[in-house]
């Protein structure tokens, strides 16, 4: 495995090479400054992403706040944090501060009013949280609640201060790197997508099929509130947006029965994306939801009690993370809502309305398979799209699609959220995400167009959309739509390039069916040219003519009863001739 | 009475697991320096995961003191901490 190099620098010493910093190795190559570099690490120029390990009581000193009043401490605190603003205004890769204000305190001392460390404490944490409104590449991890687990006074070691000049004690170190690897590796990949829970022994206590539905355990104390408490802990995570599933060896009557008539029952029939309630193997049941939802099982996390069926699952299907619950149910709901596998660092509207969507997409499947014509029937869905300029507003969705569409994306270019903010304030940009409404329900933003201008021709920088809405011709509505915006600004001529990833061959095929040609002339054209101006090709090269482009299917749309303002998209500028 | 198991072994098992690249001259004497990876930060580490193994912990002036294996080891040995 390619390891990426991540620089870590402190504000006191982080003892590079102690055991605390294995656990990020297998992924990480790791690079360590000199002792106290931090101003300098973070003001270097580097595409390495950088984690700084910021210990308050190293760069700001109790006797430094004597006298301050609040506007003097921001300005000391802006003054410290100035390099990382540096380098945040010019680097898009991740920026990770794990920052730790603690120090002791008299407990007397700040009984009545806020001592002067404490108010410094949480400036700082407003103005970090601050920044990284503005700067997606920052990430945040307050240390103090991690270090809190083994309590604050053990994560701190004055023999190592004095030592080494590290404040951590060993075991400080190490809660410290702990809670950093989740946010790394969240960067690195992105969250698990389903959650498949057994019913008897998770749900409820005890076997439905054998004790009937009034004497399960659910509801009341005890282990009855435990089991409530997970089903609130699960629906918690469907409102947020990670599709719940349920895979139960039992009869499929009983179960909907614990459903729809227990009067303790937390989830509903509507929070359950899948089921595969039988007497099949959970493992070939996981295989056919994960068809269903058209996911990958690396999608899945599985939670079961029993652990026969946990080892089973982890020999058939080991790309499936199935979680180890301790043997007491009352820690469940706790580590339900612990899961750093669900977690994300934005959560869109779109992330909670996902379990509703993807059940549109099953009952969309259904009726077109009882359909037969498929014109007709596309026609009847009563779509309605519409687009939406890439602003501050659709960011962090517009980094979502780029990050996890495989299949209808053209290009595969893996944008951040940092690249697209740029993206979106270049006046040479033409760029937009689509929403997609029809009778099985708002689809939410499924589609990203960007083109990038040059004169009269155009780069198709990235043409994606969500599997969720394929085989509805939503790609022909966002051709015809870039199509538009292009001739308003005088374009004739539309470069698109496939690049085959190897799972994208439905967006390479769009092309062709929606006017474009593939790209014969030689590389001194001038067409050629202006295009490598905007981008390196490395794949198939297609042109479309936007004087003579008839695209197909366009008529399947109708126009909503009010194009919301944003539509307006950014204006023609004086930067594009 | 059986004479105590030395606790050496263990304690080269430790340099090995601390500096994974380095290798450890055969020697009786090993010390900080005894080959470039045993650094100052690095016996500070290697002295951190000692403590770790056997559940002890060293002063500042034993940190400061503990050069070599062989003194590590009777301050372990002083601490009840017998060969494995």
């Amino acid at each position: 495995m390619t390891r990426t190099t991540l620089r870590v620098c402190g504000a006191s010493h982080i003892l590079p090479g102690a055991a605390a910093w294995a656990r990020l190795e297998p992924q990480w190559a790791l690079t360590f400054g000199d002792f106290a570099d931090w101003p300098s690490a973070l003001m270097t120029t580097s595409a390495d992403p950088l984690l700084w390990i910021l210990t308050l009581e190293d760069v700001l000193t109790p006797e430094s706040l004597e006298g301050l009043d609040d506007v003097a401490l921001d300005t000391a605190l802006a003054s410290l944090t100035a390099p990382l603003e540096a380098r945040l205004a010019v680097s898009t890769e991740p920026t990770v501060v794990a920052w730790t204000t603690w120090r002791p305190q008299s407990a007397i001392a700040s009984a009545r009013r806020l001592s002067a460390w404490s108010n410094a404490a949480r400036r700082l944490e407003t103005l970090l949280y601050g920044l990284a409104a503005r700067r997606p590449a920052l990430h945040l991890i307050d240390l103090d609640v991690a270090l809190a687990v083994d309590g604050l006074a053990a994560a701190f070691d004055s023999r190592n201060l004095y030592a080494a000049g590290c404040r951590f004690s060993r075991k400080g170190l190490a809660r410290a790197v702990e809670a950093v690897e989740p946010v790394l590796q969240r960067i690195a990949r992105p969250p698990k997508k389903v959650l498949v829970l057994d019913c008897d022994g998770v749900l409820w206590g005890d076997v439905v099929g054998e004790v009937g539905l009034g004497r399960i355990v659910l509801g009341g104390d005890g282990l009855g509130r435990a089991h409530k408490d997970i089903q609130r802990a699960a629906r918690r995570l469907g409102r947020a947006g990670t599709l719940l599933a349920l895979a139960s060896k039992n009869t499929a009557a009983d179960v909907w029965e614990v459903f729809e008539r227990h009067p303790d029952m937390v989830l509903t029939r509507d929070d359950i994306a899948a089921w595969r309630i039988d007497w099949t193997e959970k493992a070939a049941n996981l295989v056919e939801m994960a068809k269903d939802l058209d996911l990958g099982l690396e999608s899945f996390v599985f939670l079961d009690d029993n652990p026969f069926e946990r080892e089973k699952m982890r020999l058939a299907l080991p790309e499936v993370t199935t979680l180890e619950p301790p043997a007491d149910v009352t820690a469940w709901p706790s580590l339900i809502d612990s899961l750093d596998l669900f977690a994300r660092f934005d959560a869109t509207p779109e992330d909670a309305a996902k379990a509703q969507q993807y059940r549109s997409r099953a009952a969309f499947a259904d009726a077109r398979r009882g359909a037969g014509d498929e014109t007709r029937f596309l026609a009847s869905l009563d779509m309605q799209a519409v687009s939406a300029p890439l602003d501050a507003t659709t960011l962090a969705r517009a980094e979502q699609l780029a990050a996890k569409t495989n299949q209808y994306n053209l290009r595969n270019a893996r944008h951040t959220a940092a690249e697209l903010e740029a993206l979106a304030a270049s006046p040479t940009t033409v760029a937009f995400l689509t929403r997609l409404r029809d009778r099985f329900g708002d689809h939410g933003a499924v589609g990203l167009t960007i083109a990038r201008v040059v004169g009269d021709t155009a780069f198709l920088d990235s043409f994606l959309m969500s599997c969720r809405v394929l085989g509805r011709h939503l790609d022909a509505w966002m051709l015809g739509r870039l199509a538009a915006l292009l001739r308003d600004r005088g374009v004739r001529w539309l470069f698109a390039e496939f690049r085959d990833s190897g799972r994208n061959a439905v967006a390479g095929q769009c092309l062709a069916a929606h006017g474009f040609a593939r790209w014969a002339g030689p590389e001194d054209d001038p067409l050629r040219r202006a295009v490598a101006t905007l981008s390196a090709i490395e794949g198939e090269l297609y042109l479309a003519d936007l004087d003579t482009l008839e695209i197909p299917h366009l008529d399947l749309f109708h126009a909503p009863q009010t194009q919301p303002q944003a539509e307006a998209h950014r204006a023609p500028t004086a930067a594009v001739s | 009475m059986l004479p105590r198991p030395s606790l050496k072994p263990k304690l080269i098992a430790l340099l090995q697991q601390q500096f994974p690249k380095a290798a450890i001259p055969s020697t009786d004497t090993l010390a900080v320096g005894s080959f470039p990876d045993w650094d100052s930060l690095g016996h500070f580490n290697y002295l951190m995961l000692v403590e770790e193994t056997f559940d002890v912990r060293f002063s500042l002036e034993e940190m400061s003191e503990l050069k070599g294996l062989d003194q590590i080891a009777a301050a372990l040995a002083g601490r009840g901490v017998e060969g494995l």
